[in-house]
């Protein structure tokens, strides 16, 4: 006799399974496939493992495929190279922008700074000013800037672009002309001088140890002071902490003061510059660097180290009028040989 | 049948003999490199050769480069050829050797793939060629050290104490002509008496290995040493070699007695780190796989030899490559060698036949049986990129940077030379030629005068351009652009009152070298 099972009477307490929607079915079928998958690459990598060759073969394979694989992106990097830096169409597209839009007071950065075809091929209304740092360093005379940059280069780095960011905005977007990258920036405090003081040494007059100076005709001055000795002044460009700086070079003797005295200039509240030893001195001659305004002297700088050094001195109680202003060179070395940079600022 | 004997297999079945190989190997460097010679610049160093002075006062010229331009220049110019060119046949003479003998060895380490490879690893790298196109004496010294190592290793293996101290002495007058190519080169006796030591340590493991078990396993593939070297034949062998070097080195340089020590040292240039660093950036990244690779297996090639196990006492012939390779890099940047190919140029060919001898070996080891198509397609893609950067620098290969560096920007941003010694200013000559005014005063700042004279003399400059020693006295000023100071550019500036080039050479954008011009000087 068969004892029928007992019927469930009633609701009963378990919970009824629910019915999954469609999400959780779809996730949960994906993560088997998934799981299957990752099953299969696994003893794919398993049985790879136990069928590799010996020790020799395998770090031969490794090698030749290593120098195939060198080897192809050798190939990739020297093709893409010049895709990477401006092609002549680059250049003409760059001038004529610049050529368009440049106005007195702008000028052209390059970054990075060895791009200086620019030189050859911008429009001379923008001068072009390449260093590798910009942090520090004074731009005269400039309300905008031009900062052309080459971002695909090999080496390429935007710290010169931080370093402008630090003292200019951008009011549109950086406009992309072939690989350039052109950026327009407004320097928030531009340094606009009143007399960039190198710029007038054809008309100054010079003298050694109260001794005048004869002028050169090569420019600038030759000074031949029996007691104190010889020195030459002339305008120059030179090369210090690795930028080109516009400069008034000197070499003079020490003991005697060397005097250049300038036409009457504008004065503002200060005379700035800087100096530096040339001919690739580790170390400049420390030099006492004097600023006299209608034969009564501003104030004075002691100036020694390497580097450009700068110097400030405050004429602020002689601004406003065009005066004589008077450059007193003195060192206690022997000689100095030394690039010389003032302007009056306002 | 082994790994190397099917290598070795496989080359006689396609190959020429060892002997037409190489000298096809030596026709074909010398026709090339006669007929690409009168492209590239004079760097101030050649210019010094050429006019048989020192370009550095510190380092009194050595004989034989001077010696070679001036026997090949006067030959050549009988023949007709430009003087510079005729000079400079000397050092195709001299790539033609090292050819052979890369060659040479190459076939007798590991068959006649690796003696097809060997030479095409040195020569398609742009410094190697550029090397091999100018008449500074580093290509020499590259020959005379490669094969001083390789006589040293033959005496090595000679029966015969006699015998063996006549090979070392021959060895010995290489490394003596070695020193009057350039005056560092006695390090080059160190890497022997280092592999001498190693060889003579090796045979003895070696041989208590026979002993102890006398059926011992050999590598069929290795051939067997004909002597074996112990200690006191190496010191013998060194002693010979050294008093035969010293004696050519004093009597075809007397003048290197009295010059001091500096001129016996590398020389001296930048940081040591930077020194080591320039090789990597400088040599195509393919071949420096392949060197790499190849130094590798050799140094593991050894390691097993000190283990007693096989390739045994063969793997002295490793220790010598290593040897001959790892003095000059160390050397250099030990040194803090100024940075170009020169001072490690010499340790290329070692690293090009251990580099040959892997690629082959990797090859037949990683598909025996279609070792030859694998081979081919390794060495294509080792090869061509270094082909490929060797014609895009020509004749500019002292500028030429790997793609590690970045080519000439990545360089030139990271502050490396642009040229050698103002080499890249021949590439403005035929504008200069063209457009300046007849009896212009030209300003050369880091040009040699004498490299002005050679052009002049060649045809390449005008005669009627003089030339100024100040930038004031000039109406033109030609400025070679080497990545250092650039403080006779700016005065060039202000002197001829302007900032913009007439014409510029450039490197991928990078400048070499750029005229500046007084108004009306410039057509």
């Amino acid at each position: 006799m068969t004892v029928p099972a007992p019927q469930a009477q009633g609701p009963s307490d378990a919970r009824p399974e629910r019915p999954r929607g469609p999400v959780a079915r779809l996730v949960r079928r994906e993560l088997e496939l998934a799981r299957a998958t990752l099953r299969g690459w696994g003893s794919l990598v398993a049985r790879a493992w136990r069928l590799r060759p010996p020790g020799p073969r395998l770090a031969a394979i490794a090698f030749a495929c290593g120098a195939g694989i060198v080897g192809a992106a050798a190939i990739a990097a020297q093709t893409r190279l010049p895709s990477r830096l401006p092609s002549a169409r680059d250049w003409d597209a760059v001038r004529t922008l610049v050529a368009r839009d440049a106005r007195p007071g702008d000028a052209v950065l390059l970054s990075p700074p060895w791009a200086e075809r620019a030189r050859e091929v911008l429009p001379a209304t923008a001068p072009v000013l390449s260093r590798a740092r910009w942090s520090g360093e004074d731009l005269l005379g400039v309300r905008r800037v031009w900062l052309i940059s080459i971002p695909r280069s090999p080496g390429f780095s935007w710290d010169l672009e931080l370093d402008l960011l630090e003292r200019a905005s951008r009011s549109a977007p950086a406009e992309s002309v072939g690989a350039f990258e052109v950026a327009l920036l407004d320097l928030a405090y531009p340094i606009v001088p009143l007399a960039f003081l190198p710029d007038r040494l054809a008309g100054a007059h010079a003298t050694l140890g109260g001794v005048p100076c004869a002028e050169d005709p090569a420019g600038g001055f030759r000074c031949d002071a029996a007691a104190a000795g010889t020195a030459r002044v002339a305008r120059d460009v030179r090369e210090i902490a690795g930028a080109a700086r516009p400069c008034i070079a000197a070499t003079f003797p020490g003991g005697a003061p060397l005097e250049l005295g300038f036409p009457p200039v504008r004065v503002g509240r200060v005379v700035r510059g800087h100096v530096g030893g040339v001919l690739g001195a580790a170390t400049a001659a420390p030099v006492r660097v004097a600023v006299v305004l209608d034969g009564e002297e501003a104030g004075a700088a002691e100036i020694s180290g390497a580097g450009w050094l700068p110097f400030q001195i405050d004429t602020t109680r002689f601004a406003g009028q065009p005066r004589e202003v008077s450059l007193v060179l003195t060192t206690p070395a022997a000689s100095a040989a030394l690039c010389l940079e003032a302007a009056t600022l306002p | 049948m082994s790994l190397p004997d099917l290598a070795r297999a496989a080359g006689r079945a396609v190959l020429p003999s060892r002997g037409r190989l190489a000298t096809a190997w030596a026709l074909a460097t010398s026709l090339a490199l006669g007929a690409l010679a009168g492209a590239p610049g004079i760097s101030r160093d050649e210019a010094a050769v050429l006019a048989a002075g020192a370009a550095d006062a510190a380092r009194p010229a050595t004989p034989l480069a001077p010696a070679l331009a001036g026997v090949a220049g006067a030959a050549g110019t009988r023949a007709g050829l430009s003087p510079v060119r005729a000079a400079r046949l000397g050092t195709a003479a001299a790539g033609a050797l090292l050819s052979a003998l890369l060659a040479l060895a190459a076939w007798e380490l590991s068959g006649g793939a690796a003696a097809l490879l060997a030479p095409a690893l040195f020569w398609l790298a742009p410094r190697h060629l550029h090397a091999g196109l100018v008449a500074t004496p580093d290509l020499a010294l590259a020959a005379l050290a490669l094969a001083a190592a390789l006589a040293w290793r033959r005496a090595l293996r000679t029966r015969g104490r006699a015998a063996m101290v006549r090979g070392a002495a021959i060895a010995g007058l290489l490394v003596g002509a070695a020193v009057l190519a350039r005056a560092d080169a006695w390090i080059v006796l160190a890497a022997l008496a280092v592999h001498g030591l190693g060889a003579a340590a090796l045979a003895r493991r070696s041989r208590d290995e026979d002993d102890a078990s006398p059926a011992a396993e050999r590598d069929a593939g290795e051939p067997p040493p004909a002597a074996v070297p112990g200690v006191r034949r190496a010191a013998a062998a060194l002693v010979a070699a050294a008093l035969a070097a010293a004696v050519v080195a004093v009597a075809g340089w007397p003048g290197g007695l009295v010059a001091g020590a500096a001129a016996w040292l590398p020389a001296r240039g930048e940081a040591p780190l930077r020194a080591a660093l320039v090789p990597l950036l400088a040599i195509p990244v393919s071949l420096l796989w392949a060197y790499a690779g190849g130094a590798v297996h050799g140094v593991i090639r050894i390691v097993r030899a000190a283990r007693r196990r096989p390739p045994g006492v063969a793997a002295s012939d490793d220790l010598l490559l290593l040897c001959g390779a790892f003095a000059f890099l160390a050397a250099a940047a030990i040194s803090g060698a100024p940075a170009g190919a020169r001072p490690w140029l010499p340790a290329v060919p070692f690293l090009a036949l251990l580099g040959a001898r892997t690629l082959v070996a990797a090859s037949v080891a990683a598909w025996p049986r279609r070792a030859t198509a694998v081979v081919s397609s390794v060495a294509l893609l080792v090869l061509y990129p270094g082909l490929r950067a060797t014609a895009v620098a020509f004749p500019l290969g002292t500028s030429a940077w790997n793609e590690l560096a970045g080519g000439a920007p990545g360089a030139a941003s990271a502050g490396l030379p642009r040229q050698d010694g103002g080499d890249a200013v021949a590439r403005l000559l035929p504008a200069l030629n063209e457009r300046a005014r007849a009896g212009a005063r030209v300003w050369w700042p880091g040009v040699s005068p004498s490299a002005l004279a050679a052009y002049a003399r060649g045809g390449r400059l005008r005669a009627d351009l003089a030339s100024a020693s100040a930038p004031e006295e000039a109406d033109l000023a030609v400025v070679a652009l080497d990545g250092g100071s650039r403080d006779a550019e700016y005065r060039a500036w202000a002197a001829l009152r302007t900032a913009r080039p007439a014409a510029g050479v450039y490197r991928d954008e990078v400048p070499l070298a750029l005229v500046y011009a007084r108004p009306g000087a410039w057509r």
